[in-house]
């Protein structure tokens, strides 16, 4: 998407200039619509990078550790009794359970070691328990927002308030594109029959103050899958065909008379846009896929729109080399239910998050694709509404929250970080969400303390101001 | 205080001297150096983030943004010594070797000092080290110009460019010199606002371009943005709020050229005017545009702090062109603004009688009724009223199609017809671990193991004797091996029964259909509110925490349930159907035990309903003729009929969709409640809030302006009304500056200063100081006359010139920032769509009310909302209102604009990108097309279509070469089409057009390429 960007207009710029290319001069390089992406990589590129792209599942709603990852069998103990002081200090609740007692609730479900790891995954994701050796598990996630849509902008964004742009707008803007004929970076949600209570708003994978070719494209399973993309009905190809050469012919000559080179951008912009409707089209037709695929990814991955069937499109937009591929799951905010409603997600998202890193293990692409798999918070150890009810659901907990990763040159077989004994406070290595920034840039190969964009007179980055840093102990 | 010093620096050489840090040379090398210009730039920008305001993150006790301070001895080493470079710790430690004492230093990621910069900080120290503040902090004063004689405007910047060695360009094209002004003024092309006899004399065309109303709504366009105006809160629900009025208070306010610093009052304050007048209040609404937060779990008061902050920080860059927003959390690094100060800001928005609430709830309201929603009304009633009397139409004719149909139907219906086929499974398997066994009725029996939870696949092959299903129901039976002869083999003999889907799946194919369902009914079903388990309608979305159960009822009797499809489904003798039924409640246990399914293709109340079928009903009163029918049963059949007859459901539609609309806009036109701004009885005291942190309250602060823009007496500022009397008093350095730079960027494209929304030490500086200083100075003294500045700035040669352009002069200004030639820019989306409804005559040119929702592609709300909202077009003349009156969703923007504001914050700079999603939305967007549909029809009967064309969309003739690439294509267009007459129709048939003629349409569809062709064209989009 970043073939706007002319070579020429902007090294005439740099020499005249004569200042930094990372902050400043991008800032009025793009106020007169000239684009520059890859060739920001010499800037950029720092290491040596481990990852060429990042496939995110974001698990909207906040995925409870306590049922999924972070195992307490100590809690049984403290089950329906008061959660001490010296745990919560003070740690602020949401409106919903602020005026009820913290009684504990130990996580109702099973757990097992599982690989040569030792890994403890429960039994509500044994497909992902399968691939224990395989994943890192970081159970020392912290934010420090405790509502959706600040928690889930400040996951996505660096920052609570919209605005910022996404970690998957800064990915694409600082490694630009690999792929002539696909956007770099999109976005691929689960179709649900329900009104979310969480929205999933577009600032989740905007550009923010980047120019908004960076923007997250999102591909849906609708009649246009990206937005535009279907020709009118009775408009043939070869006529669409000669429309867009007739255009670029007027165009060029416009260019000859004008000079502007914003006319050569354009004429590239519109076969781009011509061979997407191509390239779309066919990443979405699954019918060269084997029976084997269908069979990997679970039943689910053949109905179109679901989490599995996107984990599908997620390999096959990694084999084209698309930069940053972003699922969404909603609805994991289990309030309450956790039997029912919990295991729903569970089963939509367990077998296909697993697939697809099998898949891309299969493949050899895992080596150069990390995968990140997370929500935007935790959920708290106190039970909501009737602790010893099924009817017991968890509200939000922005201290402590497990989210994995796998390949791109993180450390297979990890377990990073560690809780307390009440899945309450992080004991051991704190990963706040720009840490996992940093060491998502890191594997990249970028500085996030030196990537930074100026936008209203500050040199913003993904990780902010607060001291951030690499994870280094899970890297490979 | 250094910052009182007079200004007696470089500044006046400084405004001679080349300001673009691009052109390097600063002149000769004795030419003084300007503080300002050369080195406050450099101190703030490597210097201040630990040497400057912020003492949080000040190093070693020294700060450099206070004369006194960075002149000061430390332990008898001098910092700056003025005049005495050897003597000048700074400038050791800007050109040190050692790394430990080099500053910045290497690892704080800060750019050490290029070579130029360390010469000018060189010349600067031994020149005295003159000090000065910041430009933008010093009132702006008249600068002589260069050449009286000349046009205010043209005199800086041809004085600037003759000093650069540089010619402007001669005069555009008239035709392109109009476009370029009519946009300009109005975001419309000329077709629209220019008529053919009116005077276009330069002067002329100006004042009757201001004097257009559409004048009004451009400016507004702008305001909107800056104001982050939407017709939602944004955040968790984004509920609508219906705040429009205040968006046609602003359209009023340019049409009668307010003069700006009154409408800066009003908006800040016009609740608090003496004798306040309904439009005054309405004006406060500008403060209540913000986001609003209704999550569950959110605290309101932190909402309410957010709305505050945001005001304070809408407030910085739109008037002050200043980044407050970091000072939030703590002094600013940069600019001379403290927390303290922050807070003081905040605190003239502190007692607003609001509560941080969200939705209907986010109180104080005006209560108003708009006088700009009468034309939409009366618009809306003829419509309605023309779509009646075509669905009467529709329907007499359906009737003699029913009339036809009962005959043939009463003679061949069968005494034994049944509307329900059950089904014969090909293979019922579960997830986890039921067995089935299936009878001769097709009944399915579960045998156990009895899980806790299962889901049940029930395959069937397309069923022969129905190609068509519109509905399908589950039987549940007891049965004597289930618990107490109930329904289940669970404990209790109960089901809960949590999801249901209907697969489709074609032979041969990996991937399967998932069919929609409209709605369920059953013959019984618990009472239960909420999500709890009872009704069979929970048993269609994706929650298991609610289903279907019969519990409280006889559970040893069978019980039905009934599911509409979406639309009826025609399955092909290769497809096959698999239901399947979820048992996933929270406890679990409640399996159902024995079943059967049937489909109908039957539509209507039989698969809505659980009695005997119209065609059953019929069949039973055979023989019958259609004379003797009983009037009911006729009335059913014909209804059930009418749902299946294409024709009329269209009328039908159509006129349902205009009632609907209709009936929102009634609403609108009643009494609406407007957000804008009171004060509580009680003012709530401030704190300043540590770290920015909504509940860390540190000490209390007092209304209060900002000192180093302006001082201003305190017993002055105490209110809101105070406070924007601050912002436009002609003393104060920043806002007249910033509103002329607002004004340059609409139209010039960028603005003097190319970071409208920082004028501070880190802003960009302005490329032509004194013309800026000219214009701020000259806005003031007009008693803030908009109208004035922008006629002073398109009526100069500058704003005529040709924008052509030479390698040579994109080698030497390739951001034109010296306008040697005039800017060539792509004009805003939202301009684009109104020109190809202007263009095409499409255009509804009526002023303000309620938003109406444009053609946007199918399913954008849905997907966010997860089918929660439901974006429907606007049908009639509501459809072709300009973009400003485009319904805004913050969580989904009318997907036309693919790079406008969001709308989140106030934004005042313009985005602009080239992208390949632009040229898919050009190219395929409804209203482009439907435009270019209307054009084709109106010009194919021209003397010279092609021509006319193209003055209607490039205000120009093609030449011959152009014609000779369009008329290939067009006759291209045309040889299809003309071989396939359908896909003509098809393709002209778009938007609210009618399919034309039969006979034209291959003309019509072939036009239609070229006026799409033409709209696509950069021209098309550009301000030339």
């Amino acid at each position: 998407m970043n073939e706007s960007f002319s070579p020429l207009s902007r090294r005439t710029f740099l020499n005249q200039s004569g200042v930094n290319l990372g902050a400043m001069a991008l800032g009025s390089l793009l106020g007169r619509e000239a684009s520059a992406a890859s060739a920001l990589q010499d800037e950029i590129s720092h290491f040596a990078p481990k990852a060429k792209r990042v496939i995110f599942l974001t698990q909207s709603g906040g995925p409870s550790q306590l049922e999924l990852f972070d195992h307490k069998p100590g809690l049984k103990e403290w089950a329906g009794k008061e959660l001490p002081e010296s745990v919560r200090q003070g740690q602020r609740l949401t409106t919903m359970t602020a005026s009820q007692k913290q009684l504990i609730l130990p996580g109702i479900t099973k757990f097992s070691r599982h690989g040569e790891s030792g890994a403890t995954v429960s039994e509500w994701l044994p497909h992902t328990a399968s691939i224990a050796d395989d994943l890192c598990f970081v159970k020392s996630m912290v934010t420090d927002q405790i509502n959706h849509a600040p928690a889930m902008t400040k996951f996505l964004t660096g920052h609570q308030l919209p605005g910022r742009p996404s970690f998957g707008a800064w990915t694409s803007y600082g490694l630009g594109s690999s792929n002539r004929n696909l956007p770099d970076y999109l976005v691929l949600i689960s179709k649900m029959k329900r009104p979310s209570d969480q929205p999933l708003y577009d600032h989740y994978w905007g550009s923010g103050f980047l120019p908004s070719q960076y923007q997250g494209v999102k591909l849906r399973n609708a009649k246009d899958p990206v937005l535009y993309l279907r020709d009118p009905e009775g408009l043939p190809r070869h006529l669409r065909r000669g429309m867009i050469d007739g255009i670029g012919e007027l165009n060029r000559m416009r260019l000859e008379q004008s000079g502007d080179s914003e006319i050569e951008t354009r004429i590239r912009q519109y076969e781009m846009a011509f061979r997407m409707q191509t390239s779309i089209p066919e990443l979405n037709d699954l019918s060269d896929e084997p029976e084997s695929t269908f069979e990997l990814y679970g039943p689910d991955s053949r109905r179109p729109g679901s989490y599995a069937a996107n984990c599908v499109l997620a390999r096959r937009l990694a084999e084209r080399g698309v930069r940053f591929i972003q699922l969404f799951h909603p609805d994991w905010d289990h309030h309450s239910r956790l039997p029912s409603w919990c295991t729903a997600r569970c089963r939509d998202t367990d077998q296909p998050s697993a697939a697809l890193v099998k898949d891309l293990k299969l493949r050899g692409l895992l080596d150069d694709t990390l995968v990140i798999w997370g929500g935007e918070f935790g959920r708290g150890v106190a039970g909501q509404g009737k602790w010893d009810s099924p009817e017991a659901g968890r509200d939000h907990h922005p201290r402590c929250f497990t989210i994995w990763m796998a390949g791109g040159g993180v450390k297979p077989g990890t377990t990073y970080g560690a809780t307390d004994d009440f899945s309450y406070n992080v004991a051991e290595n704190p990963v706040h969400v720009h840490d996992l920034h940093a060491t998502a840039l890191h594997l990249l190969g970028i500085d996030h303390e030196k990537f930074s964009f100026r936008f209203q007179g500050l040199d913003y980055k993904l990780t902010g101001v607060e001291p951030a840093g690499v994870i280094k102990d899970i890297l490979v | 205080m250094p910052g009182k010093r007079p200004f007696t620096s470089g500044f006046a050489s400084a405004l001679l001297a080349i300001v673009w840090s691009g052109m390097a040379s600063s002149g000769t090398e004795d030419a003084p150096v300007s503080f300002s210009r050369d080195i406050l730039p450099v101190l703030s920008d490597r210097c201040f983030h630990c040497h400057g305001p912020d003492p949080s993150h000040r190093k070693a006790k020294l700060r450099l943004d206070l004369e006194d301070e960075a002149k000061r001895d430390i332990d008898g080493v001098s910092i700056i010594a003025p005049g005495d470079l050897d003597s000048s710790e700074l400038w050791y430690r800007l050109v040190t070797e050692d790394e430990d004492e080099l500053m910045p230093p290497p690892d704080s990621h800060r750019k050490p000092l290029t070579e130029s910069e360390r010469k000018l900080v060189r010349r600067w120290i031994e020149q005295g080290a003159v000090w000065g503040k910041h430009w933008a902090f010093e009132k702006p004063v008249r600068p002589p110009l260069p050449d009286p004689a000349a046009h205010p405007v043209d005199s800086f910047l041809r004085d600037r460019l003759a000093r650069e060695g540089l010619e402007p360009s001669p005069p555009a094209p008239q035709h392109v010199q109009q476009r370029r002004l009519s946009f300009a003024l109005t975001g419309l092309p000329p077709a629209a606002t220019i008529k053919p006899g009116d005077k276009t004399d330069w002067p002329s065309l100006i004042e009757s371009l201001l004097a257009s109303p559409h004048h009004a709504e451009r400016l507004a366009m702008w305001w909107l943005d800056a104001a982050r105006y939407s017709d939602t809160d944004g955040y968790q629900g984004d509920r609508e709020r219906t705040n429009w009025p205040w968006r046609d208070w602003v359209i009023d306010s340019f049409a009668s050229n307010k003069p700006f610093d009154q409408f800066t009052i009003e908006q800040f304050a016009g609740d608090l005017l003496p004798d306040a007048t309904p439009g005054q209040i309405l004006a406060t609404c500008f403060h209540r545009n913000h986001m609003t937060n209704g999550e569950g779990g959110r605290d309101p008061e932190e909402s309410r702090i957010d709305y505050v902050i945001d005001r304070v920080n809408t407030t910085g860059t739109v008037w002050l062109g200043l980044t407050l927003g970091c000072t939030q959390c703590h002094d600013h690094k940069f600019d001379p603004v403290s927390q303290k100060d922050y807070y003081s800001l905040f605190a003239f928005f502190n007692s607003i009688d609001e509560d941080g609430k969200a939705g209907r709830g986010a109180k104080p309201y005006l209560d108003y009724q708009s006088p700009h929603a009468g034309h939409a009304l009366k618009e809306m009633e003829a419509h309605v009223a023309s779509r009646q009397a075509l669905e009467i139409d529709a329907l007499r004719s359906a009737e003699a199609r029913f009339g036809k149909w009962l005959k043939k139907t009463v003679t061949e219906h069968s005494p034994e017809y049944r509307a329900w086929h059950p089904i014969r499974p090909s293979e019922v398997t579960s997830v986890e671990g039921t067995k089935f066994r299936v009878n001769e009725e097709t009944v399915v029996q579960a045998i156990g193991p009895n899980p806790r939870q299962d889901d049940y696949r029930i395959a069937v092959p397309a069923p022969g004797e129905v190609s068509r299903v519109s509905g399908w129901k589950l039987e549940v039976f007891p049965h004597e091996s289930h618990t107490e002869r109930k329904l289940s083999l669970g404990k209790s003999g109960e089901f809960i029964l949590t999801n249901v889907k209907l697969l489709v799946r074609k032979k041969g194919l990996s991937q399967v259909r998932d069919i929609e369902m409209k709605g369920a009914v059953a013959d019984y079903e618990r009472e239960a509110k909420g999500r709890k388990y009872g009704k069979v309608r929970d048993t269609l979305d994706d929650d298991p925490r609610n289903g279907w159960t019969t519990e409280s009822g006889d559970s040893t009797k069978e019980h039905t349930a009934v599911f509409e499809l979406e639309e009826p489904l025609t399955l092909s003798p290769d497809e096959e159907l698999v239901f399947v039924l979820f048992h996933r409640s929270t406890i679990g246990d409640a399996n159902i035990g024995r079943f059967r399914i049937s489909v109908s293709g039957e539509a209507g109340e039989t698969v809505r309903g659980l009695k005997p079928s119209p065609l059953e009903d019929l069949a039973k009163a055979l023989p019958a003729k259609p004379g003797n029918l009983d009037g009911d049963l006729r009335k059913r059949l014909l209804s059930q009929f009418l749902l299946d007859d294409t024709d009329y459901q269209k009328a039908r539609t159509t006129l349902d969709l205009a009632s609907r609309q209709l009936a929102e806009t009634k609403k609108s036109a009643g009494k609406l409640g407007v957000m804008v701004l009171a004060e509580r009885k009680e003012p709530r005291p401030t704190h300043i809030l540590e770290r920015g942190v909504w509940d860390a309250k540190g000490s209390v602060v007092q209304p209060g302006v900002l000192p180093a823009v302006l001082e201003w007496p305190s017993e002055k500022s105490g209110s809101r009304l105070d406070f924007a009397r601050w912002l436009v008093s002609p003393e104060n350095p920043l806002t007249a500056r910033v509103v002329v730079n607002h004004l340059w960027q609409i139209v010039f494209g960028s603005g003097l200063v190319r970071t409208p929304e920082d004028f501070g030490l880190q802003g960009e500086a302005p490329t032509h100081p004194e013309l800026l200083d000219w214009l701020a100075v000259e806005l003031v003294e007009n008693n803030w006359d908009i109208q004035h500045i922008l006629r002073l700035l398109v009526s100069s040669d500058t704003f005529r010139q040709s924008s052509d352009t030479t390698a040579a002069l994109e080698e030497r200004d390739p951001e034109n920032r010296l306008l040697a030639r005039a800017p060539r820019f792509r004009l805003p989306s939202w301009m684009i769509r109104d020109n190809a409804l202007a263009a095409s005559g499409l255009l509804n040119p009526s002023i303000g009310g309620p938003p109406v929702n444009p053609w946007q592609p199918e399913g954008v709300w849905e997907e966010i909302f997860m089918g929660g909202k439901t974006y429907i077009p606007s049908v009639g003349p509501a459809q072709y209102r300009r973009t400003i009156y485009a319904y805004w969703r913050r969580s989904s923007a009318p997907t036309f604009l693919f790079d406008s504001a969001q709308r989140r914050v106030c934004e005042v700079r313009t985005r602009r990108t080239n992208t390949p999603l632009h040229a898919l939305t050009l190219m395929n967007d409804t209203t482009m097309l439907e435009a270019s549909r209307v054009l084709a029809e109106a010009v194919r009967k021209e003397q010279e279509p092609l021509q006319s064309l193209a003055n209607q969309i490039l205000s120009r003739k093609l030449d011959e070469r152009e014609i000779a690439v369009v008329l290939r294509e067009q006759q291209k267009a045309l040889d299809y089409y003309q071989s396939h007459p359908r896909e003509a129709l098809t393709f002209s048939t778009i938007g609210q057009q009618d399919s034309p003629p039969e006979n034209d349409a291959p003309a019509i569809a072939a036009w239609m390429t070229v006026a799409s062709l033409l709209l696509n064209l950069d021209e098309a989009m550009t301000h030339e």
